[in-house]
């Protein structure tokens, strides 16, 4: 069994880029639809500072980690606070914030909640723990048939959406980057996460859900998690390592309107200073789009409020002698 | 596309049942577990019926193609009236160009059509795709946010709902309990509705199979990794047990094959397949696909707990098999598809 080493408590290394969002916007009507959408996500929030993921709806420890990550990066500050206590009482002894107490398994919420943690510099005995138990913690490994249609070499370990499972890329990218603003980029587990990411990047560039391949034929990349991947491998991989999967973002950032997904292309692509010109533009048309989809649910208006305010992505500070 | 092979999960079982099952069981591993399958199947009190409807295109009348396939299979008014009713299509990751990939939206739309016909109170539609997180995404590439926006049916996305737990009455797998979306509980009827696929894990993917995507995928991961890890086909009989869908319309419209369910490519086979018992409508696709349903390992161990596949217990209403089978392409290089395919009478 792999022994990983400790977490030494590290000073903050959040470098997160602060905007203040509507500043930036080219009109009075983005700047109406992005003040719109900012009270949408307050209406999620819960009068214990926690946030449900419809209006209505129960305590939900990734919205909650949702909502105070984009408001950590744009407005509601007075709200942070209270969110983050909220969130700190859906933590358990051990670290894990797992979605539901009756769910202890679902430990996916953990790094979450230690993004948004870094992110509000808060709640630094919490973050730590979270840390503590996102690097003891990694997926369960299984034999994979070579005559099968997984093409993992399995060289480096990842992590699960729910213990005792494979690891996929959006709950190792998210641990990455939670690893990355709490000040632990250099951790043999981040470096782990890194090759794992790695490894599952498309031929042509971008990622999926986490397989790259079947039965010899190249699966198709999607750009939300093409998004967190290049978020969390910002300062570990070099810009050749990843240039595909850019390309292919810049691609597809072009198109896509939906919040969750514009959300993670626009914070991947400004993690790589690659954010496109277009981006207010894009994000307007989003919230337009609610008139035909309904209102969006916190999670989804989370991540496109945040990258509307976080010009630069979510990033982390680089660990000595990487890129 | 998951690992599967829990080796935990195969040492657990016997090997008792292996031999029944033969080749197709031994990705199964049944025995020495809970549940009602110890009692072994029962094929005496089984019978079905299954409509095969002839729809060579999407544009044709599908309503009144599937309206006329209820009517064979005895759904009246009287069931449907006043009912809340969830259609579950299969749109486990969309593609631009690749309509093949997921159950068309106008079969979403016509069976809707015929449901509020009947006089359900309600329609809805549920899906939590097994591959994307981003379910509006999959809604618009799909295609089918254009229909429900335009016919106003609702949409739940159960990827995300609050939980309703259920004893796992199956007991196949290690799980005590399984966890559906609760949207689920406060419905009457569940309607599949599937495309006609091969898979590369399972040999095809039809109205049972396309239960997995009830599951939420915030609790067992994207794709559903938890349930593959457990083994995917006890997982299949696990959430059919616990949760049978009511009805199954098939979209063998355009369906796919080769290297299902993402991969493979378009494949007309110009059916509609309907019925009220998941492993009968699915080996009457499997017999349409030129594939053996007895070779399919999570049917042959359905048929007499769940139903039947057996061709002497379903009663065959519409077209005739024979004259509609065509061979979905199987590939020897998945192991999957090895040895599956139906002899010709």
């Amino acid at each position: 069994m792999t022994v990983y080493p400790a977490l030494r408590p590290r000073a903050s290394a959040v470098c997160f880029h602060k905007e203040g969002a509507p500043t930036t916007t080219t009109d009075y009507r983005s700047q109406h639809a992005i003040g719109a959408a900012w009270k949408a996500l307050y209406e999620n929030g819960l009068p214990d500072g926690g946030f449900g993921l419809r209006p209505g709806g129960e305590f939900r420890p990734d919205s909650t980690a949702w909502a105070i990550i984009a408001m950590a990066a744009g407005f509601g500050e007075d709200k942070v606070a209270p969110a983050c206590g909220r969130l700190c009482q859906a933590q358990q002894a051990d670290g894990r914030v797992p979605l539901f107490p009756s769910h202890p398994d679902v430990v996916w919420p953990t790094a979450l909640a230690a993004i948004a943690w870094a992110l509000a510099r808060e709640r630094t005995k919490e973050l730590a723990r979270a840390c503590d138990f996102l690097v003891a913690h990694s997926e369960r490994r299984t034999a994979v048939d070579p005559s099968g249609p997984v093409s993992h070499a399995q060289a480096a370990r990842g992590w699960p959406w729910v213990l005792n499972s494979y690891s996929w890329v959006f709950p190792t990218g998210s641990a990455l980057l939670a690893l990355n603003l709490a000040g632990h980029s250099g951790h043999v587990r981040a470096s782990e996460a890194v090759d794992v990411l790695l490894e599952r990047q498309l031929r042509g560039g971008g990622w999926n859900y986490g397989n790259a391949e079947s039965f010899g034929q190249a699966l198709r990349p999607f750009p939300d998690t093409t998004g967190l991947a290049l978020s969390a491998l910002a300062g570990h991989a070099t810009a050749a390592a990843v240039a595909r999967s850019l390309d292919y973002l810049e691609g597809e950032a072009c198109r896509v309107r939906t919040p969750w997904t514009l959300g993670w292309a626009l914070l991947g692509l400004s993690s790589w200073d690659k954010r496109p010109q277009s981006a207010d533009d894009w994000i307007d048309k989003s919230l337009d789009r609610q008139q035909r989809l309904g209102s969006y649910d916190t999670n989804a208006l989370a991540v496109l409020l945040t990258a509307s305010a976080a010009r630069r992505g979510l990033r982390g500070r680089a660990p000595e002698g990487r890129p | 596309m998951t690992p599967h092979d829990n080796p935990k999960a195969r040492r657990s079982g016997g090997s008792s049942r292996r031999g029944v099952l033969g080749v197709v069981g031994a990705g199964l591993g049944i025995g020495g577990l809970g549940g009602w399958y110890h009692l072994g199947p029962n094929e005496s009190g089984q019978r079905a019926i299954v409509c095969v409807a002839k729809a060579a295109r999407y544009d044709a009348a599908l309503s009144d193609v599937i309206a006329r396939g209820l009517r064979e299979l005895g759904v009246s008014d009287a069931e449907v009236r006043g009912k809340s009713v969830l259609l579950k299509p299969n749109l486990v990751e969309p593609f631009r160009g690749h309509a093949h990939i997921n159950t068309h939206p106008l079969v979403v739309r016509a069976a809707a059509e015929v449901f509020l016909r009947l006089g359900a109170a309600r329609v809805l539609v549920g899906e939590g795709p097994g591959h994307r997180m981003d379910t509006l995404l999959v809604l618009e590439e799909s295609g089918l946010a254009d229909v429900l926006h335009e016919d106003r049916i609702p949409f739940h996305d159960l990827n995300s709902d609050s939980l309703w737990t259920m004893p796992n009455k199956g007991r196949l797998t290690t799980l005590s309990t399984l966890s559906f979306p609760a949207v689920l509980h406060g419905v009457d009827l569940i309607v599949s509705l599937p495309k006609m696929k091969t898979h590369h894990w399972t040999g095809v993917t039809l109205s049972m199979k396309n239960m997995f995507g009830v599951m939420p995928g915030e609790v067992y991961g994207w794709p559903k990794n938890v349930l593959h890890y457990e083994n995917i086909f006890r997982s299949i009989l696990d959430i059919c047990a616990t949760l049978p869908p009511q009805l199954a319309i098939v979209d063998g419209i355009v369906g796919m094959d080769g290297d299902g369910p993402i991969m493979g490519d378009p494949k007309a086979a110009g059916v509609i397949v309907m019925g009220r018992n998941a492993p009968a409508v699915d080996a009457t696709c499997c017999r349409i696909m030129g594939i053996d349903p007895a070779r399919i390992g999570y049917l042959a161990y359905a048929s007499g707990r769940l139903g039947t596949i057996r061709e002497s217990n379903i009663r065959q209403v519409g077209e005739a098999i024979a004259a509609l089978r065509t061979d979905f392409r199987l590939l020897d290089v998945i192991p999957a598809h090895r040895g599956l395919r139906l002899r010709k009478n």
